[in-house]
């Protein structure tokens, strides 16, 4: 690997906000492709810091700073990155269930997802049943992401999976939820397919589908 | 021995009769069963037409008289329902923080925007929608920065009621309008943001702490002035997967006033309790080494072994929580299963004293019932020494 990409990773891997964007412009002038400074650079040092949270060594605000880093790099990359060529893996809504307003762990795994390359549809908070299946519908997504604080909300996930199901589209999507009512439990009480406790867990669920279809 | 004597005797981790009750606040359902139903919800009351009307229209202007003296009523309801109930200890919060923006909509004065929405059951809450500080400018632009002299009366006004009429009755665990100052950080700039502001906006996150920990210190000094005799202070500092920030950066950042805040109640002679969610584990010893007496919560929901912070940190700060409200303190637990629950933290938990009992946080589906039984098992069960025999593998005695 380059000396210049090993200082983009460095930099994703070390959370250095301040110097992301003259790096990547720097690759970039120097003649290296989007794709390979994104994944040799971006990626693997996104793969590092997922590493470094699961030891303990980072922690959730580390995560959103390597999201910050990736935002920083990604408009001069993006732009010379072939779009719609196939290589992405695939769309992903994301949504805090109906009645719940909390959303910093579901903009977490937004943002973790979008740096690894998923399409993140982000419905927001207190989104509707009737919203989400639509957007399924819409967008020939593949996969649900559902987050719940809220003890007193987690039907609206057992909502979610019903109405796929009488949709139609329950063999289609996969249903995966993360927050602080959630547990593996109650995925398996509510018919869910995944449960997740941290970002970097959704990430892996997400990509494990992806690898699996 | 008398309830207030035996929750400081257990905060001070010296001998008491049996394990004392902490009631973590209770919610508008909750006081309803106790107190009795208002004949108008409160629901009814803020979400007719006309109200709405009059909240969109003039809603800054009547927070003071009237949204805010209801929600002191509600929060005095809330205070003697807990004493009602039967708890050695109560949770007394004044929140005179909100100025009302529209009938769906009031900010914080400390930079955050919040629902008001209807708690499902006849009543009305209020849940963080946003950050209200988006950029430099909006923090020096804010318009509801309070003097933190006037929050501080306020809350010795408010206190001292408290304190006549349930001060003798129950140990009151005392908190003014502030917020913890890494919670309302968090709130004001947002979660997403907030690492990046600690980075790159320093001084307006020093000058940001330095505003909040005034109000701390000030409205704590009011709470002792009245008689208050224990701080409770809310900073939530983890959430289920751990700490949110490097447990390092939060001593640096948060640490020295938070010292300078717990040295001064101390030296009143007051006594300083924390209370903060999620998974705490790596930061039990930095909120010890901070000088708290109690930490609140150890929510069963998170990945804290709670057994574990007993033989770690019980002969150093007081366990205060325990009693999960996902499932036990809710309609859906039958009634015997609170009752093993308590008699199982009893047992793990009570050996060795510095423990108090008490549901992990307030829920607007905690039934009053669960909560009876609760009290009433920890007042069968929880006399000194304790008879119950520990089960875990990790059992103290």
């Amino acid at each position: 690997m380059s000396e210049s990409i090993l200082a983009v990773r460095r930099a994703v891997e070390e959370l250095n906000l301040d110097d992301i964007y003259a790096l990547v412009a720097a690759c970039l002038e120097q003649g290296f492709d989007a794709e390979a400074i994104f994944q040799e650079g971006i990626s693997t040092g996104l793969e590092t810091v997922g590493r470094k949270f699961e030891e303990g060594e980072y922690f959730l605000a580390d995560l959103i700073m390597a999201g910050e880093v990736v935002k920083e790099a990604m408009p001069l990359l993006k732009e010379r990155m072939n779009q719609g060529d196939g290589k992405g893996k695939g769309k992903v809504i994301l949504a805090t269930v109906s009645g719940d307003i909390h959303e910093i762990g579901k903009n977490i795994v937004g943002m973790i997802l979008s740096a690894n390359g998923f399409d993140v549809i982000d419905l927001g908070v207190d989104v509707p049943t009737r919203k989400i299946i639509e957007t399924v519908k819409e967008t020939g997504a593949r996969f649900i992401g559902l987050s719940a604080l809220l003890t007193t909300m987690v039907d609206s996930i057992r909502d979610v999976v019903e109405s796929s199901r009488t949709a139609g589209l329950r063999d289609r999507v996969k249903i995966v939820i993360g927050g602080a009512c959630t547990s593996e439990d109650l995925c398996r009480e509510m018919g869910a397919d995944d449960y997740g406790e941290t970002a970097i867990d959704a990430l892996r669920i997400f990509n494990k589908y992806v690898a699996s279809a | 021995m008398h309830a207030i004597e035996r929750v400081l005797n257990t905060l001070d981790g010296k001998p008491v009769d049996r394990v004392p009750t902490f009631c973590a606040m209770v919610e508008d359902r909750t006081f309803n069963e106790v107190l009795g139903k208002p004949i108008i919800s409160q629901e009814l009351l803020l979400s007719n037409p006309v109200s709405r009307f009059v909240l969109d229209k003039w809603g800054p202007q009547i927070t003071r008289p009237i949204f805010q003296t209801e929600l002191n009523r509600a929060l005095m309801k809330r205070i003697r329902t807990q004493v009602e109930l039967g708890f050695d200890s109560v949770w007394a919060i004044l929140d005179e923080t909100f100025t009302v923006i529209d009938h769906t909509t009031m900010v914080r004065f400390s930079g955050s925007v919040f629902n008001i929405q209807p708690d499902g059951y006849g009543n009305m809450t209020y849940m963080y929608r946003e950050p209200g500080i988006k950029s430099r400018q909006d923090f020096e632009d804010w318009p509801y920065w309070p003097d933190a002299d006037d929050v501080a009366h306020r809350t010795y006004i408010f206190f001292k009621k408290v304190i006549s009429d349930y001060g003798q009755k129950t140990c009151i665990f005392g908190q003014g309008p502030a917020y913890g100052i890494q919670e309302s950080l968090l709130w004001s700039v947002g979660f997403e943001k907030m690492p990046v502001w600690i980075r790159r906006e320093k001084d307006l996150v020093k000058r940001y702490i330095d505003m909040n920990e005034e109000i701390c210190l000030k409205t704590n000094m009011a709470l002792l002035d009245t008689g208050v005799p224990v701080i409770i202070q809310t900073d939530d500092f983890a959430f289920k997967s751990g700490p949110i920030m490097n447990p390092k950066m939060i001593d640096e950042l948060f640490g020295p006033p938070y010292r300078r805040i717990i040295k001064a109640v101390h030296d009143r002679g007051g006594r300083y309790v924390l209370h903060s969610c999620g998974d705490n584990t790596r930061l039990f010893d930095t909120f010890i080494s901070w000088g708290v007496d109690g930490l609140h919560a150890y929510e069963n929901t998170s990945n804290v072994d709670v057994i574990n912070e007993k033989k770690l940190h019980g002969d150093k700060v007081t366990i205060i929580g325990g009693v999960g409200v996902d499932y036990l303190l809710t309609d859906r637990s039958q009634d015997h299963e609170v009752e093993e629950e308590v008699k199982r933290l009893i047992a793990e938990l009570g050996p060795g004293g510095r423990f108090i009992i008490a549901p992990v946080h307030s829920l607007s589906t905690i039934p009053a019932h669960k909560l009876r039984i609760m009290v009433d098992a920890v007042k069968q069960y929880g006399a000194y020494p304790i008879s119950l025999q520990a089960t875990s593998k990790e059992a103290l005695i």
